[in-house]
């Protein structure tokens, strides 16, 4: 039997004018939920009269035939006993949206029902089909629905959302009060591993964020698909306890079901309104629907919107309540999980501090230090401290947690933190391994902007371009989290910029840069980079960062697109590299520049770091540091160069001494004559001015100490003049000391006066533990320079105390002599295992040799020191003998222990 | 009408993007490419390790034009990216059959 061409004629005249009216209805209140309330009553009539044709008036050989009214005196339009037709998914739950598909199952109990059904089944599938209806139709047995097939899991999902259209009452609620039951009780672990899978597969698809410029409203993280995912996670846990259906408003706790709710009701109009506005299935809410959406404040009829920005921040912020409550409840059922990650996460239930506690890895509070007690969270370092745990430790914060710290913010607001103790914490944080981790959840709970007011501009905030993937706020994090991955990666790029970032002498410098680099995007313009320096001195004032740092900051802000214009140049050019590195100026720079411009780069989009790109950021960074560490003499200072040239860290640096100490000109012209342009770019106006009153006090003193400890070492500076053995003493002396030799650095002037600076760590706490310690230091270095101690001795007496342990790394000892890249001296590269006194030794066997160190640039990686001298003998280049009897002399030097 | 496809230096884009616009060319698909003519690779050292590359970066670029445009459009290619070194690159054209905008099934040159 067919339907008859009137009934289908009839319910496709009523299909298109409900259609229609319900679309005019939404245009004029935007209201998706009263519209897909409509639409679910619309398809619920259309289905129920086929059934009544097709179904009822059909005969279903063999079948019993139940009455039309059910003895609970509902309409049942009656049809074959023991068949049912459900609405399951997304028709079950009565949210239809104008284009979804229409989720129907046939139930039947079984036996020889399913041939018999087939028929009316297809008939029946074939009408809504021909009314241009988008049928998902499913035919299963009362036992089959009972079971789980691990290959459709979706569909034992979608049974949650059960439904009763028509048919056999009774089968249905066999289905519904027992089957299901009985499948979540017998299948809960292995529903809500399935469950959070797919959910996990479906977030990484989409980067683990909600902050897509052009978000999916349904599959995106924060979509109505993690709404659906928290609800059913919390329906399967409570109906695996009770054994029967729970009550659904009671799943979710009251803190996290209002702002879930508003969420709701926001993305059904934003839904709804996409499917009308695309006219198909297609929920990407694009720049134009975001525009169109604004105007016609679709889900914010009571909200004051300006522009698409201001929407999609509120859009943003709901998706964002769904998202951390979907979060929250896949880490919360901790039955559902294997025992491996049950054991894991025990592990790391045991990194709880004195303040906070960890549970299946969420943060608690401990009870002292709940907010009204005192040290409570309303005290800023308490709160400082909770997002430290949790960047160290890689943890999130329980839903109790998050509720605490919104309470305490209020009270926060009006005495933010702020200064170098805000630094402090601040800087603790941003080099943790979960660093990114924990700025999202500052940024969610809407610290992060309170603590650094600069950051508020660009939350959640959409720039559209081509090319970005993410809003800026979400880029910033990714960035600082795209550095932090490169440890674990397996990647030989990430492997290589690994290296450097390990090397980096303030890492923390770096992520603050990366936090602020956009931050000048919250105003619309040319140059968004102007904008983000000044935001950056104003963070930099707030948080009072020493000036050093300062400048560090911001030149990182300032340049962190000049690598990649850098790149557009051909980078196997020697002059384009010369330009580059001169611009960049010194080595620390160059690293840390290259590590913004990866990481910059990398968050843009998952594809946008091609290994062609890194190739040459690789290419063109290797070429700077090399020229760097082989051109130190190539410019030497003379008074003509000191008149304003191309601008250079070294023009600007000399401008700024000039600028301190305007009357002092001659002075320093005296001093600086000669020495190397290096020597201007690793030293700020403050050093050389230093320098330069300590050379002007030679006449009193012939060898002038400044001892100073900086950050994570001590920094020595001699000022004497140049002798024999002088560098090679020094460095024995500290080695002596127990000193280790991080870096060095050693110059001099046309007038013979030399300026080295040795960077090194006290490996004994000599100097931490005993103040007086500083003074007889610098006296021991005075009297091995005046000849009036044997440094030799001095040194031999340390390494025999001293057990030598065996190195974890062996580095190969690799001399290389280069005569080109200098015109007056020949440069040796050495590379060898660091070790006590190394330095020592390498250089009185230079000096042995009769060979005068010109310039000494020394560091050291991890157990490699990286050693660059520019030396000559009798003021011209080494001889070809020469250099093979050094190199000669050094190898068999190293060879020895 | 003809394909044009060039393989040129990256720093040259830029300026031939400019160029082939003076002369009214609109579209074009640009792709990072890596290889080597006659110019071969680059060595470089870093801390002991030697880094070759074997394939120089290069950018290719597509661009299907009338065949009248052809001339002008080589042209303009050679015009702004020669610097008369080796490793400048090569322009390959071929001829192409049928061109369809997959928004409307418009066919034929219009579709360029």
């Amino acid at each position: 039997m067919t339907t008859g061409p009137t009934l289908r004629s009839e319910l496709s005249e009523l299909y298109f004018r409900e259609s229609a009216a319900i679309e005019q209805e939404f245009s004029v209140s935007g209201e998706g939920r009263t519209a897909l309330g409509r639409r679910t009553a619309l398809v619920d009539s259309m289905v129920q009269r086929l059934w009544k044709e097709i179904i009822v008036g059909s005969e279903v050989a063999g079948s019993d035939v139940i009455s039309s009214r059910s003895s609970r005196g509902r309409a049942d339009l009656g049809g074959p006993k023991n068949f049912v037709l459900v609405a399951t998914g997304g028709f079950g739950r009565g949210w239809l949206f104008p284009h979804s598909d229409i989720d129907l199952l046939f139930l039947h109990s079984g036996g020889n029902s399913e041939s018999e059904l087939k028929d009316p089944i297809r008939r029946f599938s074939q009408e809504l089909w021909d009314l241009r209806l988008k049928l998902s139709p499913a035919t299963r047995s009362l036992a089959e629905c009972e079971r789980l097939d691990p290959n459709n899991v979706e569909f034992a999902i979608s049974l949650l959302d059960c439904r009763y259209l028509a048919g056999d009452r009774e089968l249905f609620s066999r289905l519904r009060e027992k089957a299901v039951p009985r499948l979540v009780e017998r299948d809960c672990q292995s529903l809500i591993q399935n469950l959070a899978e797919l959910t996990r597969a479906r977030h990484h698809k989409f980067g683990n964020t909600v902050f897509h410029l052009e978000p999916n409203v349904k599959d995106g993280p924060g979509g109505l698909r993690d709404y659906n995912v928290a609800n059913w996670l919390a329906l399967i846990s409570a109906m695996e306890k009770l054994k029967v259906w729970p009550d659904t408003k009671t799943l979710l706790p009251v803190s996290s079901r209002r702002a879930f709710d508003a969420a709701l009701d926001f993305q059904m109009s934003v839904r709804c309104f996409l499917h009308f506005r695309h006219g198909r299935h297609d929920n990407t809410l694009t720049w134009e629907m975001q525009d169109e959406a604004a105007a016609r404040k679709i889900g914010a009829s009571d909200v004051e919107i300006a522009n698409a920005a201001d929407w999609m921040r509120l859009y943003f912020g709901h998706v964002r309540s769904v998202h951390r409550v979907c979060n929250q409840l896949l880490e919360e059922i901790p039955a559902a999980w294997s025992s491996l990650y049950r054991q894991f996460q025990g592990w790391r239930s045991k990194v709880a501090s004195d303040d906070f506690s960890v549970v299946d890895g969420l943060i608690f509070l401990k009870q002292s230090k709940q907010p009204q007690q005192p040290g409570g969270l309303r005290d800023p370092e308490m709160l400082l401290r909770l997002f430290h745990f949790m960047a160290e430790h890689g943890l999130k914060l329980s839903t109790t947690t998050e509720y605490r710290v919104e309470q305490a913010l209020p009270a926060l607001a009006a005495t933010p933190p702020r200064g170098a103790e805000l630094w402090l914490y601040l800087q603790e944080t941003l080099v943790q391994p979960h660093a990114a981790d924990a700025l999202r959840a500052m940024n969610a709970l809407r610290l992060l902007a309170l603590l650094l007011p600069e950051l508020k501009g660009i939350e959640a905030l959409v720039v559209r371009d081509f090319y970005h993937r993410y809003t800026v706020d979400e880029h910033s994090f990714l960035a600082i989290e795209n550095l932090h991955r490169l440890k674990e990666s397996k990647s030989e790029w990430d492997q290589r910029f690994a290296g450097l970032l390990s090397e980096l002498e303030q890492p923390e410098l770096l992520y603050l840069a990366l936090l602020l680099h956009d931050s000048g995007k919250a105003v619309p313009s040319e140059n968004h980079i102007e904008l983000s320096l000044r935001l950056t001195d104003s963070c930099s004032e707030r948080l009072d960062l020493d000036p050093v740092d300062r400048e560090t900051v911001r030149y990182l802000v300032a340049n962190h697109l000049e690598m990649s214009a850098a790149m557009r140049r051909d980078v196997f050019d020697p002059a384009n590299v010369k330009l580059f590195a001169e611009k960049v100026g010194v080595p620390e720079r160059l690293k840390t520049l290259c590590l913004m411009t990866y990481a910059d780069v990398k968050a843009v989009n998952p594809e946008a770091m091609t290994p062609w790109k890194a190739d040459s950021l690789w290419q063109l960074y290797i070429a700077c540091a090399n020229y760097l560490s082989r051109s130190a003499d190539e410019r030497v200072h003379t008074a003509e160069s000191s008149n304003p040239g191309p601008s250079t860290l070294a023009s600007s640096n000399l401008a700024h001494v000039r600028s301190l100490a305007p009357v002092a000109g001659k002075k320093i012209n005296v001093f600086l004559e000669g020495l190397p342009q290096r020597y201007l770019r690793i030293h700020g106006a403050t050093d050389v001015l230093a320098h330069a009153e300590m050379a002007a006090r030679l006449g009193q003193d012939g060898v002038q100490l400044n001892l100073k400890q900086v950050r994570h070492c001590y920094e020595l500076t001699l000022i004497t003049t140049d002798r024999p053995f002088l560098f090679a003493s020094v460095s024995g002396a500290l080695a002596a000391w127990g000193m280790n030799i991080v870096k060095a650095n050693a110059f001099s002037n046309a007038a013979g006066t030399v300026v080295d600076t040795f960077y090194f760590t006290d490996r004994f706490r000599t100097l931490e533990m005993n103040l007086q310690e500083w003074e007889r230091l610098k006296k021991s270095i005075a009297a091995v320079i005046k000849g009036e101690a044997d440094v030799a001795r001095m040194l031999r007496d340390r390494l025999k105390s001293e057990k030598l342990q065996g190195a974890k790394v062996k580095v190969a000892t690799q001399i290389e002599f280069d005569d080109s890249c200098s015109a007056q001296s020949t440069l040796v590269q050495i590379l060898t295992q660091d070790r006590p006194g190394l330095l020592y030794r390498m250089c009185s066997l230079v000096s042995k040799h009769e060979c005068n160190i010109e310039i000494a640039l020394i560091e050291t990686e991890g157990q490699m020191a990286i050693d660059v001298l520019y030396l000559t003998s009798g003021g011209a280049k080494l001889s070809a003998e020469r250099q093979a009897a050094l190199g000669q002399a050094l190898q068999d030097e190293l060879a020895t222990k | 009408m003809t394909k044009v496809e060039a393989i040129i230096q990256v720093s040259k884009l830029d300026a031939v993007k400019d160029a082939l616009h003076e002369i009214g060319v609109e579209g074009m698909t640009v792709f990072e490419a890596r290889g080597h003519g006659r110019q071969k690779g680059h060595t470089e050292f870093y801390r002991g390790r030697e880094y070759t590359v074997d394939l120089i970066p290069k950018v290719k670029l597509e661009i299907v034009l009338p065949d009248e445009m052809v001339e002008k459009a080589v042209q303009a290619i050679t015009g702004s990216a020669r610097t008369g070194k080796i490793g400048d690159g090569k322009i390959f054209l071929s001829r192409i059959d049928e061109a369809i905008r997959i928004r409307n099934d418009e066919r034929g040159e219009n579709v360029l």
